[in-house]
């Protein structure tokens, strides 16, 4: 099983629309996915359609109290399964920290269903937190969106160091472009300025389009429901990427 | 844990059609439709139908570079898929599959057989969706109507499947599969109520590959090995017992020539051959109900049938047992076995190639039909005329109750006499003593309690275990060692001698520890109780 998070400490960068577009595809190319969707605001579950809501919460869930296999979910992606957010995940870090070893908490979560996927995706929360290091700590992968702006290598470079120095066995990162407006000038200058040989940084661009904007009302992958639009495509290009990464 | 989701296929009555199933479920719940695809499919499965007894089905899908292999083990597991690469072939063997979990599930049940198209299907298939309050998809029907619309060619290359084509598409019933979506149970509940409960459909228990099979006139159980079953009552006579039991040996004989013909796996020629030397061993064993002048040249036939066939069985056992045999020797060494190999392969296509010739001539065709012949003779001539032979007439129990002890009591006496010193040759005439008196088990024994008859075949099967190891190592020897001059010859062959010497004293040495296994195997079989066990069951009626 290989753990893939997106991932960046600023929110409206474009996570969301990573996970499920890349989860989609896992499971398009027959990997057997799981999609954990850990930010309270259940975006994802709404795109997915299932309600952002976990039988006893968080907390239980995170200590171990609960059967995660009740509180999975089939989406309509066939091969992609949700576990889906719940508002009580605004408190995990406190119910992370009250229990022991909180950055393997989310790990030992998913260990009943290990052995029942290929792939799993967090769908995080914009934060640097408790939940933030779990993730790290689970993950083999960062998948982290970056807005094209004179800040974005900064902040990029700051979550590198992060991780470098504070989580044991340091996933690797993948940046990419997302939103990207090709019209606007700095956005150009951005990502054309970005040395080609990084290896932390994808190739493909995610663009700013209207398919993705709709997916909030489509309720569904852009991957599914436009595949050959042009984020459609950006997408796909961009799981062929991660998914060499990854090994899986 | 398991997280596969429910799944079970109705089969919908004639006269309901996909269209007005859909309409019902629309009145029920909200649904949302595709449109109908048409894909077509062949169905695969050994000649035996293993995958059918297993409870799952192989199906080739699609074509070209989408062509693929889909294992569907039922219960809602989600089905598994190897893409195939390269070109289509008409038959798998085990090692032929592409790598991967289907191969790993599949080559347990395949053994030596080869997996088969059956039939082709054209399916018409709707995918229904049932959603929630939310629009999202709780679960997932499929209406599929798949019609049959073509076999193999020629479809008699092996007889377990259609025994026709089709003069054109033949359409199946019309099924509806329902699976559950994770995490809802509930809806799945409802639908099943809806069809189940309220249409009343049935669940589909028969495979869909049984339901064209029959269409076409075949018999979904496929071809049944060289176990015979025949019914016999104890007061049958001899003569009438023994034609209905050959009768059926025949058929199983001649049902392997197409597949052996055609080289679709090792075990056609080899089901054929047993069932030859069963024929054989029952009208040895019941001789005394036969003329003998009519019987000998059945006898010879037989007896020219299985030596026609021997050489390229020998060389099917050596070629299947390779991996075997090569892993006998040290592992530098294996690879230098490999001109050894090539040069059995070679043997054994050339074996082929004659017996071939021979079952497709014309000595073999007037052989077989005279003993077709023979068999209707008697049967119909039975209880005419006042001086039958000698058994003929007597019940069947007695004939082969009477054999079943005598040859069980040679095999004691010879076995008695064997000891370290006696030479291997008085080892094989036991065993050739033991598959008579298996066969007369095999073949009569069900006119006795199964309480004494299976112990007994207990006994002799242990010893005819060793006795075999015994006996085929000591084959596997005579026959590499006589590879020796023709490899000499070949490039590498000084270095493939070596190696096959080192295998042949493997096989000698395992041949000797077969031998040293003799007595313990032979005690039970030959005890004090066995023995009055065998006089008295087998002695009078049953």
């Amino acid at each position: 099983m290989k753990v893939l998070a997106t991932y960046n400490i600023k929110g409206g960068v474009g996570k969301t629309s990573a996970a499920v577009n890349v989860a989609a595809l896992g499971a398009r190319d027959g990997l057997r996915t799981l999609l954990w969707d850990l930010d309270p605001q259940g975006a994802a579950s709404f795109l997915f359609r299932v309600r952002a809501k976990v039988k006893g919460g968080g907390r239980k869930l995170v200590k171990g109290r609960s059967d995660i296999t009740d509180l999975l979910r089939g989406t309509d992606v066939e091969g992609l399964d949700l576990l889906p957010a719940d508002f009580s995940y605004r408190h995990m870090d406190l119910a992370l920290d009250s229990a022991g070893k909180p950055t393997r908490r989310l790990s030992r979560v998913l260990e009943p269903v290990a052995e029942h996927y290929d792939l799993v995706v967090f769908d995080c929360p914009p934060s640097i937190s408790l939940v933030s290091e779990s993730v790290f700590e689970a993950a083999d992968a960062l998948l982290v969106p970056l807005i094209p702006s004179t800040l974005t290598m900064r902040t990029f470079d700051q979550l590198d160091e992060f991780v470098a120095e504070r989580v044991s066995h340091p996933p690797d990162i993948i940046a990419f472009f997302s939103m990207v407006d090709r019209r606007k000038r700095l956005h150009r200058q951005v990502v054309e300025a970005f040395p080609v040989d990084r290896e932390d940084v994808a190739r493909t661009a995610i663009p700013a389009a209207t398919e993705v904007e709709l997916m909030g009302i489509r309720r569904s992958p852009v991957v599914v429901d436009r595949p050959h639009s042009r984020a459609g495509r950006a997408y796909g290009a961009l799981w062929a990427e991660v998914r060499a990464r990854l090994g899986v | 844990m398991p997280l596969d989701v429910a799944s079970r296929a109705y089969v919908v009555p004639a006269g309901v059609d996909a269209d007005t199933l859909l309409a019902f479920l629309a009145d029920r719940f909200d649904v949302a439709a595709d449109q109908p695809v048409s894909a077509d499919s062949t169905v695969y499965d050994t000649v035996d139908r293993r995958l059918r007894a297993a409870g799952v089905e192989a199906r080739r899908e699609g074509g070209g570079a989408k062509a693929r292999l889909v294992l569907l083990e039922g219960a809602g597991a989600p089905p598994v898929v190897a893409p195939l690469d390269g070109p289509v072939r008409d038959r798998y063997l085990a090692p032929e599959l592409p790598e991967g979990p289907l191969r790993d599930r599949l080559a347990p049940l395949l053994e030596e057989r080869a997996l088969l198209p059956l039939v082709e299907l054209r399916t018409v298939s709707r995918s229904v969706r049932v959603r929630n309050q939310d629009e999202k998809t709780v679960v997932r029907l499929t209406l599929s109507t798949p019609a049959v619309v073509a076999v193999p060619d020629p479809p008699q290359a092996y007889t377990g499947g259609p025994r026709r084509a089709p003069d054109g598409p033949i359409t199946l019933s019309t099924r509806v599969t329902v699976t559950g979506v994770l995490g809802y149970p509930r809806p799945l509940a409802r639908v099943d109520e809806a069809l189940a409960g309220e249409l009343g459909l049935q669940e589909a228990r028969r495979p869909l590959a049984d339901e064209a099979i029959v269409a076409l006139d075949g018999d979904p159980s496929g071809l049944g090995g060289s176990k015979v079953s025949t019914q016999l009552a104890a007061d049958q006579r001899t003569d009438l017992a023994a034609v209905a039991v050959l009768r059926d040996l025949a058929d199983i004989t001649e049902a392997n020539i197409p597949g052996t013909l055609a080289d679709l796996d090792t075990e056609f020629l080899h089901d054929l051959r047993v069932s030859v030397r069963k024929a054989r061993s029952a009208l040895r064993e019941m001789k005394r109900a036969f003329v003998p002048d009519e019987l000998e040249p059945q006898r010879a036939t037989l007896k020219w049938v299985q030596a026609i066939t021997g050489d390229t069985r020998d060389l099917d056992v050596q070629l299947l047992d390779w991996p075997g045999l090569a892993a006998r020797v040290p592992a530098d060494r294996q690879a230098a076995l490999e001109p050894v190999h090539v040069l059995v392969a070679e043997h054994r296509a050339a074996a082929a190639e004659r017996l071939d010739a021979e079952l497709q001539g014309p000595e073999f065709r007037k052989a077989w039909a005279a003993y077709r012949e023979f068999l209707s003779d008697v049967e119909a001539s039975a209880g005419e005329g006042d001086d039958e032979p000698a058994d003929a007439a007597r019940p069947i129990a007695w004939s082969a109750g009477r054999r079943i002890r005598k040859v069980y009591g040679a095999m004691v006496v010879m076995g008695r006499a064997i000891d370290d010193s006696s030479p291997a040759d008085d080892l094989h005439e036991l065993r050739k003593r033991g598959k008579e008196l298996r066969y007369l088990l095999e073949l009569f024994g069900g006119l006795w309690p199964a309480a004494v008859v299976k112990p007994m075949v207990k006994t002799l099967k242990g010893l005819q275990d060793v006795l075999g190891t015994h006996q085929d190592r000591a084959v596997q020897v005579e026959s590499l060692r006589a590879l020796g001059p023709e490899l000499a010859k070949r490039p590498d062959g000084p270095n493939a001698l070596l190696a096959l010497g080192t295998l042949v004293d493997r096989l000698e040495h395992e041949q000797e520890e077969a031998r040293s296994q003799f007595a313990e195997r032979f005690a039970p079989f030959a005890a004090k109780d066995q023995r009055s066990l065998v006089d008295t069951t087998f002695r009078g009626a049953p």
